[in-house]
């Protein structure tokens, strides 16, 4: 794995909450690197800090100190604006409740990242017939989201983040809100697509299902990091 | 894509949509419609006015009016009678003679301003037969007839065919006096007019003042072109500058007054319907960006940038204004077109109306300028309702609006 490009690069990054009466220390000190083609499960009781640490991976907060690169990229040099064009074309979202646009079709979501890059249309849609069949959804191409069930949006969410080929797949939490026969399906397309593809996806999680497919598993607590094991 | 996602979201709370979009129907229709009833009113006012009282344009002696001397008279209105007559731009032509005197029953007497006219000239201007509300009118025959109106015979306590004796001035500045059958009883929408005029024949008037044939007091005319009024004007002050050439404006300075004063009322008004509604949009679209934080966050996370999620927001509320506007326009240019036709009947006050000299029918008027006022209005509206929530929603940050159930 040594010889892998290092997609995400985190050195000592702090991140305290201040807005709280009592300031929060939420990260104290965290350095990891995560390579191309990685399947990474952060875990941690809840409080530990993973989502912020994920949230400051995906470029949605900012540390209060330490340095972030991704795709060798340093974020805390990004504007707000430059940091949305960055997410937008290095990172892709899955979100621990789908949040899929409701207004638009399956096919309309997964496009619609690529249309903020004004990607050509045949691209798209070709594309978009890709993704939508890698996440055994290609019959289901033209329902909204309120017409799928849990796990089928999940797996449209997937195929959104995979849209613009960004650098790696951050996932909050994606099974939590799943039931196990959804969950075994998401994990069997997340790591078909991690192993054909080559594809960085980093979770954060809870779910042992989960843990037991990831190849590696980082555990933070309190901040820190704990241990950080490669199976 | 921006817009296929804004138009959408219109219709996730259908029933709000459609409670905001109704709420600008009902503005817009009611907007238009109190619009037209005054614009309606003022058109009436004028209308009024420029047929009863002042016609297009008028041609007197340079200080006749302040005075009304019989001897102030055009020597040459018959010729300035006739050249007005030949010209296109001209509708109708009455010429007047005026007499200030006392017109006296057995009963009473009061003073009045005797109009000398030719009854055909007077009908095409002012339409005085159309007024007559008892009696037949001149009659060719006969000598001496006079046309008072309905509240100067009552206070002169008279009716029909009763004899009322007229006393004035002849040009030499002797006192006439002469003895009149009344031929006709008149009512116009206006008292005070009512209780000033009385109306003869100018032949008779001017064999009694014996001011010569082709002369006249006053010379009234209709033009084709309304518009045109001002131009036309100024072309005969040109042509007559011994005389005071006079439009309907300058005649009645009240009626630009008034005009305007209503334009600006009725801008006051829109702006008051349109703050109100402002309020409406503002509170809906805020509700839509509120419920919505976790799915902004989602959007701006994926990478939407500031200035799309804005103009989301914006078209959003400009669509919902933008599907208002023209049916509460249609709305409103439909009742206002009916109510024009149908004319709304005010009889009820009529007495109060009769004081400022508007008639009972008010028939409310559309017209280009209204409805632009209105477009304009609405777009600013939307625009402005738009801002405060779109604003609203790029402060968002992402991370805080994922965590929001």
């Amino acid at each position: 794995m040594t010889d892998k490009k290092v997609v995400v690069s985190v050195k000592d990054v702090h991140k305290t909450y201040t807005e709280t009466k009592v300031p929060v220390k939420a990260l104290r000190g965290v350095t990891l690197e995560i390579k191309q083609g990685e399947f990474t499960a952060i875990v941690g009781p809840s409080g530990s800090g993973k989502t912020t640490l994920l949230n400051i991976i995906g470029g949605l907060d900012r540390p209060t100190s330490g340095e972030i690169l991704v795709d060798g990229t340093d974020l805390s040099q990004l504007s707000d604006n430059k940091l949305i064009d960055f997410r937008k074309t290095h990172i892709g979202f899955v979100f621990q409740s789908y949040n899929l646009i409701p207004v638009l079709t399956a096919k309309e979501n997964v496009e619609f990242v690529m249309l903020l890059q004004n990607v050509a249309q045949q691209k798209r849609d070709q594309r978009t017939k890709e993704l939508m069949e890698a996440v055994g959804l290609g019959d289901r191409m033209h329902n909204r989201p309120s017409e799928l069930s849990g796990g089928q949006q999940q797996r449209v969410a997937v195929a959104r983040a995979l849209a613009p080929k960004p650098a790696f797949v951050l996932a909050d939490e994606p099974t939590a809100n799943l039931d196990s026969a959804s969950t075994a399906n998401l994990l069997d397309i997340m790591s078909r697509l991690n192993q054909q593809e080559g594809m960085t996806f980093v979770f954060s999680t809870h779910d042992q299902r989960v843990i037991d497919r990831a190849r590696r598993v980082i555990t933070i607590e309190d901040g820190k990091v704990l241990s950080d094991i490669r199976k | 894509m921006l817009l296929k996602i804004a138009w959408r979201n219109i219709w996730r709370s259908r029933t709000r949509s459609l409670v905001v979009i109704g709420s600008v129907v009902i503005g817009i229709w009611a907007l238009l419609f109190l619009l037209g009833f005054f614009r309606g009113q003022i058109d009436n006012y004028i209308s009024n006015i420029i047929e009863n009282q002042t016609s297009h344009i008028q041609i007197h002696d340079s200080i006749f009016k302040s005075d009304f001397e019989v001897r102030l008279f055009m020597p040459d209105a018959g010729v300035i009678e006739n050249e007005l007559v030949k010209n296109d731009a001209v509708k109708a032509v009455a010429k007047r003679l005026l007499i200030n005197g006392m017109l006296s029953s057995a009963a009473t007497a009061q003073g009045v301003m005797l109009k000398g006219v030719d009854i055909e000239q007077e009908q095409s201007v002012t339409r005085l037969m159309d007024k007559i509300i008892e009696g037949e009118g001149f009659q060719a025959d006969k000598r001496n007839q006079i046309l008072i109106s309905r509240r100067t015979a009552d206070k002169l306590k008279v009716n029909l065919r009763s004899k009322v004796v007229m006393t004035f001035q002849n040009v030499h500045g002797d006192i006439t006096t002469a003895a009149f059958r009344i031929a006709g009883i008149y009512k116009t929408s206006n008292r005070v007019n009512d209780e000033l005029y009385v109306y003869a024949a100018i032949a008779d008037i001017r064999r009694l003042t014996e001011i010569p044939e082709a002369g006249a007091h006053e010379i009234a005319l209709l033009v084709n072109n309304f518009e045109q009024t001002d131009q036309f004007a100024t072309s005969l002050k040109a042509k007559y500058p011994q005389w005071k050439v006079e439009t309907y404006k300058e005649i009645s300075p009240d009626l630009e007054l008034f005009n305007s004063q209503i334009r600006v009322n009725m801008i006051i008004m829109t702006v008051i319907f349109m703050l109100a509604l402002i309020f409406g949009i503002i509170n809906t679209m805020l509700m839509a960006v509120l419920e919505r934080m976790k799915e902004l966050g989602m959007l701006m996370a994926v990478g939407m940038n500031k200035a799309r999620v804005f103009i989301m927001v914006v078209l959003e509320t400009i669509f919902i204004a933008l599907i208002g506007a023209p049916i509460g326009m249609l709305l409103g240019i439909g009742t206002t077109k009916y109510l024009n036709k149908i004319g709304i009947n005010l009889s009820n006050w009529s007495r109060a109306l009769e004081e400022f000299g508007m008639s009972e029918i008010v028939r409310p008027v559309v017209n280009s300028e209204t409805i632009w006022t209105i477009t304009t209005a609405v777009v600013i509206t939307a625009v402005l309702a738009s801002i405060y929530p779109a604003l609203k929603a790029i402060k968002l940050k992402p991370v805080e609006a994922l965590r929001k159930i």
